[in-house]
């Protein structure tokens, strides 16, 4: 450090009173608000944290003494030119330099574009620093940062952005780089799976690798595997038995009415059409008719069989309605228009549903508004009949095997209501279903609305949760892929807001799931269990820990522990996995006879057992518990059970019937 | 055992020679026991080492195929296969993974490349991958072709197929369906990087670039930031504007910038066009309306300027309404006859004191500066004109002093029309310069006279200049030039046409071709009427404070000439005549007068080696002038000692004494 930066910092701490107490938050001179928000994505605003302290451009005495508490920990945020920046050698020089894209070391490759461009002083940065992101044309650094002593201090050459993910998507990241790391992780994720972008990977570094980023479920694209095919067949199986090895269930993912390609290839005759007569093949999808029952028939046959070949955990019936998002504005993507569906509709209402596209018929949709109302009401019932048929062929598929779990993938029409008339989809009608059928009513975040904000999942939620009284049923998914919109700052969700848009549906639905697991971007996955770790509340008094959590959290803990005065299990050596509800957190001096190092499920209690240990949980597909000694009995409610085990090195992974258990494990 | 010393000599001959062994084994090493992320990172390592070697670029792809990094593994085969272009399986590797990862187009063009070109069993994988890639396309194509046939004008439909012809590398199809899809919703700039990109794709650079000018123009940040990226680094020409405003004329950037363009290049009445045409199709374009204002305001529009500027004051953009009000405070203290001085910004204070310290670049910063904060201050107008024509950037010099000309104050008013009077001329289609030198040598008791009237044709984007050129030079007495007629004392007047380049730095190039006519009529070895061809560089530099200057202080002035003329046996004279000395203030009470004390450093040589033509001079001089004379006359008094260089055939003696008086007009109209 310049000398004169000491002078200044012991001239200011000697000026001010000793450090107040510590709170894990303090923003001193800039907008309080987005940082709170970023922070909160990673649960680095809670009480147990190290302190971090925001200082912005106007500054006070009060910003200043978080200087000499950087040193012994804290962490010291500075925002542009300020005195205190500059005392760090953070200086703004005469000249200027115009901000509208930037590159950050974390994904140099990725453009990242500031929505309103801003003219910023060129700033000098200490030799010590690390830069970590630049503007582009110039190389200006705008971000950088360094480590002092336990603490460490990140500079940012202008604030965030109102919302904290305007301009800087990898600040967190660049925080992890300076020591400071989330202390809670959840592993309730869901996530879909092309396996056409994953084929030459080696399934168990992903399986290790996705269940380390907080993956419980894979829906895996099903489609690929509808007809058997040996090698193929051995991929999949590999793959399964790979993610169950890890803990990991695996869904089939259905698209129907897209089949597969070989279907749509045989079967020429069944292709659904569009308003403009032309076969349905619409982006990736070639749809077929299911409304043909020979289709539907020859369908459900597959579907059925692709279910017997492989161990699947559940059923994933996505999207099962019809196209597109344009709705009737873009005929050359409108379905259904097959013949069965033209041949119905003119029996019921007495017209070719195909005049209302026709601009010469009377009937144009332009012209007559009742033709097109009567249209779409029946399309959206369509809709109903098909999802309602595929979730009972779902539901008798189940009853042969009963561990299997039903999803049904449903776009949003309730938050963004022209999906009822754009694509038929219509959640009001079908959630009562959940009454007859249990499965679990996934929401897909809908193209239409993907570049609002992350409070929309509040809303979404709340307007499901009025639908229906099974909410612990409801889930959400949400698309990380380029969209089509303008956003800013990144195409795709990542960094910041990747972290926000996870947080918040995490905390406003029990159950999240995210399309697609290699459209992740590699600087996100390793902290998204972290943005998903759910805390009401933390306490810390000197070496205890109270933790609150709605569904059970991991909390970074590196020595054996009691949990409300009983030594704990649920420890891997690196984190210790609470259940739901409020624990009190403290130090063992000797660990547990046996370990469950992971569980896939929600855990509702745990405790060790003379020679074992025994737990309760609750899970809708197949639960796995990961051990690490090998189980020499297991019971099951009292009962004793022959469980499947898993055997992975020094790993050994328990296989339990989904629903509600208690399990007691004794080991060799 | 010898065995075994030779291999463990040749394996650390091996480890010395090969910079990236020690990686290379931890990698297969991680390798091995299925570690891929150590195995990336010393892979990664190697490269570093070994940037050169394809085959650890491979392994290092593998790798990361195997972590699911496919992007990156694509990347690496590229390299690979830069490095080893006869790798087929390389180049299959690279291109299947090319189509795994959206680069389809690519994907087309090396499978195609291949099925064409490879072995046997190449050939067939590449038929194959081929086909998987084009059948879609094609029968894509169809589809959204027929789509459109259907329902023409369809948004969707044109995307869908320019996007998938762009991908089957049929470019000219692409192009038009990006144009067509972008003329149905032009909002949709970002469809002008496309455009633009398959452009390029095509060759039409020139088109790519007026598609890509206007995306990079957008208010949109990414399409801007994405169109500059496939544009040229430099400065746009006028002409790619004019093309970007052609295909895209609802572009207000674009145009405002053109607009902005034409400003700094000194066209001002076509940038008042522009912004008038933009606010015609855009009133509410508020930036359009200020600037126009403004250089309403500065050619004394006050009408046409007061309700643009109001518009802007009625407004919602604060920093403009600001900007204006801070300019219209001057207007109205103009319109009232103010004379209280606007009080001065810290900017032109800077600007002050880095003219005066002569930190020009600085200067000239500040002082653009200031005139952006206060557009009527006119002291500020006149300085930006002189520190323009310091940086000898006359064209930008003289719209200053233009627009200084202007100025309420009479002081700065007189001051910018004189400096625009002397450079004006520099910037006329034709001038015409005249310049007499009368000087009288006590050498040669002898009065010589030297004039010239010049015309000249400024032709836009000619560097050169065609003139008119008629000489004059003559003496009383008629009789000197006894060796050789046509040194000193000719008598004659030259009519000639010629071309003049430059000045560029100082230099100007020129050559004349004509006829002298000796007007006393023919005299002996002389002809009445001879051809004379000339031509030569000349060059002419003064430092510090050449006459003329404000305050007093040392100078320094070189002129240099080399000089062909037909006349003289098809000679070649090099002059240098040189002055060093100072030059006094002006002295009121004399009427304004001005001294110039300074001594002569003179050197002529010739190619032909004649006497006359080889002398060195040198000795003291005075230059007068007053003040209320034009700028460029003078009187001067040169007292010489000077010595022939070569005898041979001289028959005045080596040395010399000669008393020069003189006087020197020159003007330019």
């Amino acid at each position: 450090m310049p000398g004169h930066a000491r002078l200044l910092i012991r001239q200011v701490a000697a000026l001010l009173a000793p450090a107040a107490a510590l709170a894990s938050l303090h923003v001193t001179g800039t907008a309080a608000e987005p940082w709170r928000r970023i922070l909160e994505a990673w649960n680095l605003n809670l009480r147990s944290h190290r302190a971090i302290v925001v200082a912005g451009p106007v500054q006070d005495g009060q910003a200043q003494q978080w200087l000499d508490q950087v040193g012994q920990g804290a962490v010291l945020i500075l925002e542009g030119a300020s005195p205190l920046a500059e005392a760090l050698g953070f200086r703004p020089r005469a000249d200027r330099v115009r901000v509208a894209s930037l590159e950050d070391v974390h994904r140099p490759q990725l453009p990242i574009y500031w929505e309103r461009p801003l003219e910023l002083p060129l700033f000098e940065v200490p030799e010590e620093a690390r830069i970590f992101a630049r503007e582009k044309w110039t190389r200006a650094p705008l971000m950088a940062g360094f480590r002092r002593g336990s603490g460490a201090v990140l500079w940012l050459a202008t604030g965030p952005g109102e919302q904290g993910y305007e301009r800087f998507p990898y600040i967190l990241q660049a925080m992890a780089d300076l020591g400071v790391t989330p202390e809670f992780q959840s592993r309730r994720l869901w996530a879909f799976l092309d396996t056409s972008y994953r084929r030459r990977a080696d399934p168990d570094y992903l399986a290790r690798r996705w269940r380390s980023a907080g993956i419980a479920a894979l829906h895996v694209a099903a489609w690929h595997f509808f007809e058997p095919d040996p090698d193929n067949d051995r991929y999949l199986q590999d793959l399964i038995r790979s993610c169950h090895r890890r803990g990991i269930q695996v869904y089939a993912w259905l698209e129907l009415p897209h089949v597969s390609e070989s279907f749509w290839e045989r079967h020429p005759e069944w292709r659904e059409k569009t308003a403009l007569l032309q076969d349905a093949h619409l982006d990736w999808r070639k749809l077929m008719n299911l409304l043909n029952r020979d289709c539907f028939r020859a369908v459900a046959a597959g579907v059925r069989a692709l279910i017997e070949r492989f161990d699947w955990d559940g059923i994933n019936l996505a999207e099962l309605y019809f196209e597109s998002l344009e709705g009737h504005g873009n005929p050359s993507r409108l379905t259904p228009m097959n013949d069965d569906v033209r041949r119905e509709f003119r029996t019921r209402h007495g017209f070719d549903p195909v005049e209302l596209f026709d601009p010469a018929s009377p009937r144009h949709l332009a012209r007559d508004a009742a033709a097109l109302r009567a249209f779409l009401d029946f399309r959206a019932e369509l809709t109903h009949r098909l999802q309602t048929e595929w979730l009972e062929q779902a539901e008798a598929i189940r009853r042969e095997k009963p561990d299997l779990d039903i999803v049904l993938t449903h776009v949003d029409d309730r938050f963004d209501t022209r999906m009822r008339d754009a694509v038929g989809a219509d959640a009001a009608s079908l959630l009562p279903l959940l009454e007859r059928i249990p499965f679990t009513f996934l929401v897909e975040d809908p193209a239409t609305v993907w570049h609002l904000g992350p409070e929309r999942y509040q809303e979404i939620a709340r307007r499901y949760q009025a639908l229906t009284p099974r909410s612990e049923k409801l889930a959400i998914d949400l698309n990380i892929v380029e969209r089509y919109q303008d956003v800013y700052p990144t195409k795709q969700q990542t960094g910041v807001e990747l972290f926000m848009l996870v947080g918040t549906a995490a905390r406003a639905f029990p159950r999240v799931a995210l399309y697609k697991e290699s459209s992740i971007l590699p600087p996100d996955l390793p902290w998204l269990s972290s943005a998903t770790a759910m805390v009401r509340s933390v306490e810390r008094a000197g070496s205890r820990m109270a933790v609150d959590s709605p569904y059970g959290v991991g909390l970074r803990w590196s020595t054996p522990a009691r949990v409300s005065g009983r030594l704990w299990p649920a420890w891997d050596g690196e984190v210790l996995w609470l259940p739901p509800g409020k624990y009190e957190v403290e130090s063992a001096a000797e660990g547990p006879p046996v370990r469950l190092l992971d569980f896939n499920g929600e855990l509702r209690s745990a405790r060790v057992t003379p020679g074992g240990l025994e737990f309760s949980y609750e899970s809708s597909a197949r639960a796995f518990a990961v051990l690490d000694r090998r189980p020499s009995s297991v019971e099951i409610d009292g009962e004793a059970a022959t469980v499947r085990v898993i055997e992975d090195g020094d790993r050994f992974t328990l296989v339990l019937p989904r629903g509600q258990h208690w399990v007691g494990v004794r080991v060799e | 055992m010898l065995a075994f010393v030779g291999l463990a000599a040749l394996t650390a001959a091996a480890q010395t020679q090969d910079p990236a062994y020690d990686p290379l084994e931890k990698a297969y090493a991680a390798l091995r026991s299925r570690d891929y992320d150590s195995a990336v990172a010393h892979f990664q390592q190697a490269v570093l080492l070994a940037p050169d070697r394809p085959s650890i670029r491979k392994d290092l792809a593998y790798v990361l195929l195997k972590v699911g990094e496919r992007e990156a593994a694509r990347d690496q085969f590229a390299e690979a296969m830069r490095l080893a272009p006869d790798d087929v399986h390389v180049a299959l590797e690279y291109a299947f993974l090319c189509h795994e990862t959206g680069k389809t187009a690519e994907a087309h063009r090396v499978f195609n490349q291949i099925r064409r070109s490879g072995e046997a069993e190449h050939r067939a994988t590449a038929e194959r991958a081929f086909e998987n890639i084009d059948r879609p396309l094609r029968e894509g194509i169809e589809r959204w072709k027929r789509a459109l046939d259907l329902r023409p004008g369809d948004f969707s439909a044109h995307h869908e197929l320019a996007r998938l012809a762009e991908q089957r590398e049929d470019y000219a199809l692409a192009e038009a369906h990006y144009l067509e899809a972008w003329k149905l919703r032009p909002q949709l700039r970002s469809l002008l990087v496309s455009l633009g990109r398959v452009r390029q794709a095509l060759g039409d650079a020139e088109g790519a670039t007026a598609a890509l000018l206007a995306a990079s123009r957008s208010p949109d940040t990414r399409t801007a930031e994405e169109a500059r990226a496939l544009l040229p680094q430099r400065y746009p020409y006028v002409y790619e504007f004019q093309n970007a405003i052609r295909l895209d004329p609802a572009n207000i950037e674009l145009r405002r910038e053109y607009a902005y363009l034409l400003l700094a290049m000194g066209r001002g009445a076509e940038a008042e066009h522009e912004f008038a045409s933009i606010l015609e199709t855009s009133p509410h374009d508020l930036l359009s309306a200020a600037q126009l204002g403004f250089l309403r305001l500065a050619r004394d529009d006050w009408a046409g300027a007061e309700p643009l500027l109001n518009r802007v004051l009625e407004g919602s953009d604060e920093t403009l309404k600001e900007r204006v009000r801070r300019a219209l405070e001057p207007l109205m203290r103009l319109r009232q006859r103010s004379e209280a001085a606007a009080p001065a910004p810290e900017v032109k204070v800077l600007a002050e004191r880095s003219y005066k310290a002569g930190y020009l670049r600085d200067a000239l910063k500040y002082f653009t500066a200031a005139h952006e904060q206060d557009p009527l201050d006119f002291s500020v107008i006149l300085r930006l004109g002189w520190t323009y024509n310091l940086l000898r950037q006359d064209d930008q010099a003289i719209r200053w002093f233009e627009l200084a000309r202007k100025s309420p104050d009479p002081q700065i008013a007189t001051e910018a029309a004189r400096a625009y009077r002397n450079l004006r001329p520099d910037f006329q289609r034709v001038r015409t310069t005249v310049w007499v030198f009368p000087v009288y040598s006590t050498r040669w008791r002898d009065l010589f006279s030297y004039g010239q009237v010049k015309t000249e044709v400024r032709l836009s984007r000619f560097p050169l200049r065609p003139y008119l050129s008629l000489r004059f030079i003559g003496d009383t007495r008629q009789t000197t030039g006894e060796a050789s007629p046509q040194y000193l004392s000719e008598s004659s007047l030259i009519a000639a046409f010629g071309l003049s380049g430059g000045p560029w730095k100082g230099f100007v190039l020129w050559a004349e071709a004509g006829s002298a006519v000796n007007y006393l009529g023919a005299r002996r070895n002389v002809p009445r009427a001879a051809p004379d061809y000339r031509g030569g560089i000349s060059f002419a530099k003064g430092f510090g404070r050449l006459l003329g200057s404000e305050a007093a202080g040392w100078f320094f002035e070189a002129n240099t000439d080399a000089v062909f003329v037909s006349r003289f046996d098809n000679d070649t004279l090099l002059y240098w005549q040189n002055r060093f000395g100072w030059t006094s203030p002006v002295v009121g009470a004399l009427g304004g007068l001005q001294l110039q004390l300074y001594w002569n450093g003179n050197l002529i040589a010739d190619v032909r080696r004649q006497y006359w033509a080889n002398v060195a001079e040198t000795g003291p001089g005075v230059r007068i002038r007053w003040k209320w004379m034009p700028r460029s006359v003078a009187f001067s008094v040169n007292a010489v000692r000077g010595r022939y260089l070569i005898q041979q055939g001289n028959p005045w003696g080596p040395q010399f004494y000669d008393l020069r008086a003189g006087f020197w007009y020159a003007g330019t109209r």
